[in-house]
């Protein structure tokens, strides 16, 4: 470091006591380092008081604005989890274990009640059938009783994004669910599940899936063979 | 406090400064409005890695030198020959302070960037040597020698406006 740059050192503060002590030693002996240590400090004076640029009207709004639109997330932090979130609902509302869980509580929920919810009152499988086939959804052959119980009425029930059929078998023996499920359920044949108490049994038939949900696994048995037995005489 | 209010807080009141400093880099408005919203963007999407309450003037000194450096790199121009554009900030007083003032601000324009953002830094931004080391990301001994030398040059041009 020359004596020139130490002694601006000196001026801005930036040496230790020691070297400070030995510039200002060699100040005494120099006038040129004494008169360029004036000059400096006139300098830094006049730097000082020279007037800040500010900038053109309106920079500070445009700032702020081109900050808050760096923190608006992109559509694509939205686009990503959305797609995935469908993607994720598309594949379980295949998975039988999943549909298992749906028709359960949608079971549970119905049957709490004093009155079963259903909007078409009949114990006529006809006549379920005809109401079913008015909105759209073509039912199979609805058994019209099994395990003594008897046919009561139906409703469309949500499982999930869809409508399935839901219809509510009754007598003292217990109670029964029949749903038919649409969409593809990833079902060879048949499938059988034990939720929270209910048995469920899954068969396939005629192209659409049916689930049967009862608290008491003979009343699921006995449904599933005179299902089966209509299912056939119907052929 | 939300990642928003602490940058509110801890980096928006350095605006104006971060400005003049912008300012006298680069010669121009535009360029330095440029220069200082790239450096406030950076800064916001750094801001996870700020501690708050630290230094967080040296810390936006360094964004605005680096987002500079790269500024020029991509011109393929070094910083020693920037070209200063118009006649500087608009100066008050009276016409002997006026007139000083102005042949101040062109002497400082006339100093090559890189040892004019040292005495920038040290002279009208007021930092210390060792943050104007982080900022520039040299040595202390080249910070020294750059404010030396860029006031020695001032001088020099002052002088000899005065012969």
């Amino acid at each position: 470091m020359s004596d020139e740059e130490r002694v601006t050192a000196l001026l801005d503060g930036a040496l230790d006591a020691a070297e400070r002590e030995e510039v200002e030693r060699l100040l005494e002996g120099r006038p040129d380092l004494r008169a360029q240590l004036e000059e400096e400090r006139a300098l830094r004076e006049g730097l000082r008081a020279l007037p800040a640029p500010e900038p053109r009207p309106g920079f500070e709004a445009r700032m702020r604005a081109s900050l808050r639109a760096d923190r608006r997330p992109s559509r694509l932090r939205f686009l990503l989890p959305l797609a995935a979130a469908l993607f994720l609902v598309a594949w379980l509302r295949g998975v039988p274990s999943f549909v298992a869980f749906e028709v359960a509580r949608d079971h549970s929920k119905c049957f709490s009640k004093s009155t079963v919810p259903a909007k078409v009152w009949s114990d006529d499988p006809a006549v379920v059938a005809a109401w079913f086939e008015k909105q759209g959804t073509r039912m199979p052959l609805l058994p019209e009783g099994a395990a003594h119980l008897t046919l009561v009425g139906a409703r469309y029930c949500p499982l999930g994004d869809r409508s399935a059929a839901h219809v509510y078998y009754a007598g003292k023996q217990g109670r029964l669910s029949l749903f038919v499920v649409p969409g593809p359920v990833r079902v060879a044949s048949t499938y059988d599940r034990e939720v929270w108490g209910r048995h469920v049994h899954f068969l396939q038939t005629a192209g659409a899936t049916v689930a049967l949900v009862s608290e008491e696994p003979e009343i699921v048995n006995a449904f599933s063979r005179e299902f089966a037995r209509s299912v056939a005489a119907a052929r | 406090m939300t990642r928003e209010a602490l940058f509110e807080t801890e980096a928006m009141p350095h605006l104006k400064r971060l400005y003049a400093a912008a300012y006298r880099m680069t010669g121009n408005p535009a360029d330095a409005e440029d220069l200082v919203q790239e450096t406030l963007l950076r800064a916001y999407r750094a801001f996870d890695r700020y501690t708050p309450g630290t230094n967080a003037k040296a810390w936006l000194y360094t964004i605005l030198q680096r987002v500079r450096t790269d500024a020029l790199r991509k011109r393929g121009r070094s910083p020693a020959t920037v070209e200063l554009e118009d006649d500087g900030p608009p100066v008050r007083g009276g016409q002997d302070d006026a007139t000083a003032m102005r042949d101040l601000e062109g002497a400082l324009r006339a100093v090559p960037e890189s040892f004019r953002t040292a005495v920038v830094l040290r002279d009208l931004e007021d930092l210390s040597y060792a943050e104007i080391a982080v900022v520039l990301e040299v040595p202390l001994g080249t910070v020294m020698s750059r404010i030396h030398r860029g006031r020695a040059l001032i001088r020099a041009t002052l002088s000899g406006r005065k012969d």
